[in-house]
């Protein structure tokens, strides 16, 4: 097992009395493309920072290829930024603004950085773009000269912190894909603050779910998307039902459940923190659109009636009543029975989209889909 | 009801910009008039600025003055830059107590700081000339080049200091790559000011001249207690004259930088 | 220790303003309390008579002028101003700048030359009387000169720019929703001036107002020229004690009586501005 490139043992960070971040301690692995996902506030940023060095930590460690730079000013580490708001220089052209990292650091001669340059420009698509202002430039555009900017500088990491939120739909979509293969193309370890979680599972390698200042979880886009640690994660990732079960038994690899009148086998989540689903209760979870809705009684399936149902583009969204409960189902065609208002039906779901978790204190029901009140 | 309102605000609005200009209209004019008295006119002539270019002690006190002006404006601009740079990098209570000394000079009434001054001045045994002169009117233009780089220091996104510390620079580079080229126009704007103030001081500068060097606006004063022929109109038009000169340079500054900010595309 | 560190640069700037204007003016205070021998050399003695002469009738008149002059000054320009900054607001953004322009750009012009003019216009001679006879409006010149109104007059517009920008600087920050609001409930156009604008843009005022007083204390040169050399000003009289007078010791204590008077003023200003906004808006002025 190779010794990470970047360590955080214990970190704590405060703000006066707030406490931003709680006994952090992640290993970050060179190469790879690593996102720190969660709602705001939840301290992503901030970790963020620390690692660039823009805060200081109150306590614990952070450890680039072996040694301590938390104590290190920002510009003596190898760390380098993409800011949110690109944070380009004004009074610079772009090829300046390139050039400045290397400049200030002296690290090539003007031949050699102009060559460089040239490299970087090409591989952001933004050749041609050197004599041209900031302001003559469009947020994308901005974008990707802020990355070409901290690129150039072959840092040991490339920290992004939520650079694609000011993009339209279309070009943040566009951009997902091109920073993923830029990353692969260059092999910089990339570390990614977002809040948007379809981003994280698009382009990460492993994705770090953060809340309160409290890592949930730690682990690849289908980890975390299939096998959640805990109610936060399965509730903060993808879209699920979320329903309280009365547990059974156990039966061989999977967990008896009762929901209402039915009952159900599901697996109990291998990641999950506290002890496994054996309590008198659990948390049943299953992803909206990994459900089906079938007309006739199928095996390990819950029994309702349609309460309504929504064509909306290319997503058929029903919700189905279980004799009290609420539950969401979005299909993207109807499998075998054209349902309506008021039809029995029998709901099925895809392996991995149903999951079973420790019951938790505080836990309130919610469905998927529709906010019900 | 619209119009009658209108027509009140245009009324008022022009009137009182006539009544502002009238009195430095009627000093332009009169430089002109060949009676040295303006009890009437009673022709068009340049003799009075002939007068002007041959009259040595003007020719002298200008030369001081111009000199001085621009001293003071370099000392200001340098030490008024260098505070207002310093304010960021010191504890919030340093800033305030920086804040409230750059606004000193400007709260003490003209008189009673050159009378402070002279007195000092004259108890350090300090030759009265052009040090006094550019250190005294200093004292009240580095508060506004202070002012004006201030303000503009604080509109600068502070994520661009970041990235330039993200980038390896240390505060020296900050400051010399980042900080004062973004700050330049308005140090060039407030110097400029700083140019005009010290030309036109009057107060502090009787105070502070010493034998051999008087300022202009001292001479131009005595003059305008003393005699009444039109040489001083004509005087007067010609500091008109430079004063726009100044104003125009100014404006055309701010206005090529403004300019630059508006070209935003997006 | 860390802090001192932080402040170290700030020192010179502390140094600079400490020996320029802090030590003069601890020199002023100290001489006011001196003494002076029939030479007007100072002598190293203490004694309260400069601050009590003061309140001789002659000085006392002058200080009492003085202060008449700043608050009528201040008031003559805050009544014109007001509607001058107030419809400058309101005008579209170019006629807005041109207008603000116009109004800065005497600012700049010589001081000397903005007294002198009204030299012109008003004396016996001058372009007003000339233009009246002329138009046989009256027989003999109208003795304009050299009166208290005539330094009022100079006084004023030398400095109603500081005003009008002060009072506009007020104006314009104004949310304007807030007298459609008023509108909306019945209100009239005066009603809302006086309910709603006027309270609203007292902090420009006041500040308008100190930015006007203070230097009407000192404005010598303008009594001087315009008042016929009379020493009936403040500024006046210590200007001529000092070159003239050769009583350095009373110059100071006026001096510092002057300086009293500025903070009396700041301080009912700094109270006034905080009471009305909370304590917010402090530098609305500057």
């Amino acid at each position: 097992m190779d010794k990470p490139l970047l360590s955080l043992t214990d970190v704590n960070k405060y703000f006066d009395d707030s406490h931003i971040l709680k006994d952090i301690s992640l290993d970050i692995h060179d190469g790879e493309f690593l996102t720190l996902l969660g709602p705001s506030g939840c301290g992503k940023t901030t970790m963020l920072r620390c690692i660039a060095g823009l805060e200081s930590i109150n306590s614990g460690d952070i450890l680039l290829n072996g040694s301590s730079i938390k104590d290190l000013p920002p510009n003596k580490r190898n760390v380098n930024t993409v800011f949110q708001n690109y944070a380009l220089f004004p009074h610079l052209n772009i090829y300046d603004n390139v050039a400045y990292g290397p400049r200030i650091k002296k690290s090539m001669n003007e031949a050699d950085l102009k060559v460089r340059i040239n490299e970087i420009l090409e591989l952001v698509q933004m050749t041609g773009y050197e004599e041209r202002m900031t302001h003559q430039l469009s947020g994308g555009q901005r974008q990707r000269i802020a990355i070409a900017r901290a690129l150039i500088n072959e840092p040991d990491i490339l920290l992004l912190d939520e650079p694609l939120g000011a993009l339209d739909l279309k070009l943040r979509r566009y951009m997902q894909t091109e920073l993923a293969s830029l990353q692969k193309q260059t092999k910089t370890t990339f570390v990614y603050v977002t809040h948007d979680q379809e981003e994280a599972l698009n382009m990460s390698d492993r994705i770090v779910v953060l809340n309160k200042g409290v890592i949930q979880q730690v682990g690849s886009p289908r980890e975390v998307y299939n096998n959640p640690s805990n109610l936060f994660v399965a509730d903060f990732i993808g879209d699920r039902n979320i329903k309280k079960v009365k547990v059974i038994e156990k039966n061989g690899d999977y967990v008896r459940v009762m929901l209402k009148d039915n009952i159900i086998d599901i697996k109990c989540s291998t990641n999950a923190t506290t002890k496994d689903c054996s309590d008198d209760y659990a948390i049943l979870a299953i992803h909206t659109d990994k459900m089906s809705i079938s007309c006739s009684e199928k095996p390990n399936s819950l029994m309702g009636t349609i309460i309504s149902v929504h064509y909306s583009g290319s997503q058929i969204r029903s919700q189905v009543d279980l004799g009290g409960e609420k539950v969401a189902v979005i299909e993207y065609r109807s499998n075998d029975c054209d349902y309506k208002k008021g039809d029995k039906v029998y709901i099925t779901w895809e392996e991995s989209g149903a999951i079973l978790l420790p019951m938790e204190e505080g836990f309130k029901e919610r469905s998927g889909g529709y906010e019900e009140v | 009801m619209k119009t009658q309102s209108y027509k009140l605000r245009t009324f008022y609005l022009s009137l009182f910009f006539v009544m502002l200009y009238v009195p430095i209209l009627s000093v332009v004019l009169y430089s002109f008039n060949k009676n040295p008295s303006t009890a009437q006119w009673t022709g068009f002539t340049l003799d009075w600025y002939r007068e002007l270019f041959s009259d040595r002690i003007i020719l002298e006190s200008f030369k001081v003055s111009m000199i001085v002006a621009i001293l003071t404006s370099i000392f200001s601009a340098i030490l008024g830059t260098a505070s207002a740079i310093i304010a960021i990098y010191v504890t919030k209570k340093m800033e305030k107590a920086i804040n409230g000394l750059m606004l000193l000079p400007l709260l003490v009434p003209e008189v009673a700081l050159g009378v402070s001054l002279l007195l000092f001045f004259s108890s350090m045994r300090l030759p009265f000339g052009y040090m006094t002169l550019v250190l005294s009117h200093s004292l009240f233009c580095v508060p506004y080049v202070y002012i004006m780089v201030q303000l503009r220091l604080k509109e600068i996104d502070n994520s661009i200091i970041e990235a330039a510390k993200d980038l390896g620079a240390a505060r020296w580079q900050i400051i010399k790559t980042i900080i004062l080229p973004l700050v330049f126009p308005s140090i060039i704007t407030s110097s400029l000011l700083s140019l005009a103030m010290s030309l036109d001081d009057v107060v502090i500068s009787t105070y502070m001249s010493g034998p051999t060097s008087t300022t202009l606006p001292v001479h131009v004063f005595s003059m305008m207690r003393v005699g009444v022929t039109p040489k001083v109109n004509a005087l007067c038009t010609l500091i008109l004259l430079g004063t726009f000169f100044i104003i125009g340079i100014s404006e055309v500054f701010s206005k090529k930088n403004s300019k630059k900010e508006e070209e935003e595309v997006d | 220790m860390k802090k001192f560190k932080q402040n170290a640069p700030a020192i010179p700037i502390l140094v600079w303003f400490g020996i320029l204007v802090g030590i003069p003016l601890i020199f002023v205070v100290i001489l006011s309390f001196l003494s002076r021998d029939e030479l007007g050399n100072i002598v190293v003695r203490f004694t309260l008579d400069n601050y009590k002469r003061i309140f001789d009738p002659i000085y006392i008149k002058v200080f009492i002028n003085s202060l008449f002059l700043a608050t009528l000054t201040s008031f003559i320009t805050m009544i014109i101003g007001y509607p001058v900054a107030y419809f400058t607001a309101n005008l579209e953004k170019k006629k807005k700048a041109l207008a603000i322009l116009l109004i800065m750009l005497p600012f700049w012009i010589s001081s000397l030359l903005r007294t002198y003019g009204w030299i012109i216009l008003l004396g016996n001679t001058g372009l007003v009387n000339n233009l009246l006879i002329g138009f046989n409006i009256i027989d003999k010149p109208l003795s304009m000169m050299y009166k208290f109104s005539t330094i009022l007059t100079g006084t004023a517009y030398m400095l109603i720019p500081f005003m009008i920008i002060a009072i506009y600087n007020s104006v314009d920050k104004l949310d304007r929703s807030l007298l459609e609001a008023s509108y909306d409930l019945g209100a009239g156009k005066w009603k809302t001036f006086f309910k709603i604008t006027l309270p609203l843009t007292i902090p420009g005022i006041a500040g308008g107002f100190t930015l006007v007083f203070i230097p009407s204390l000192g404005l010598f040169f303008i009594s001087d020229l315009l008042g016929g050399g009379k020493n009936i000003f403040l500024g006046n009289l210590i200007n001529s004690l000092i070159t003239k007078g050769r009583n350095k010791p009373l110059a100071a204590a006026f001096s510092v009586g002057m300086i009293i008077m500025v903070l009396i003023v700041l301080f009912i200003y700094s109270r006034l501005v905080k009471r009305n906004t909370g304590g917010a808006d402090e530098n609305s002025i500057i």
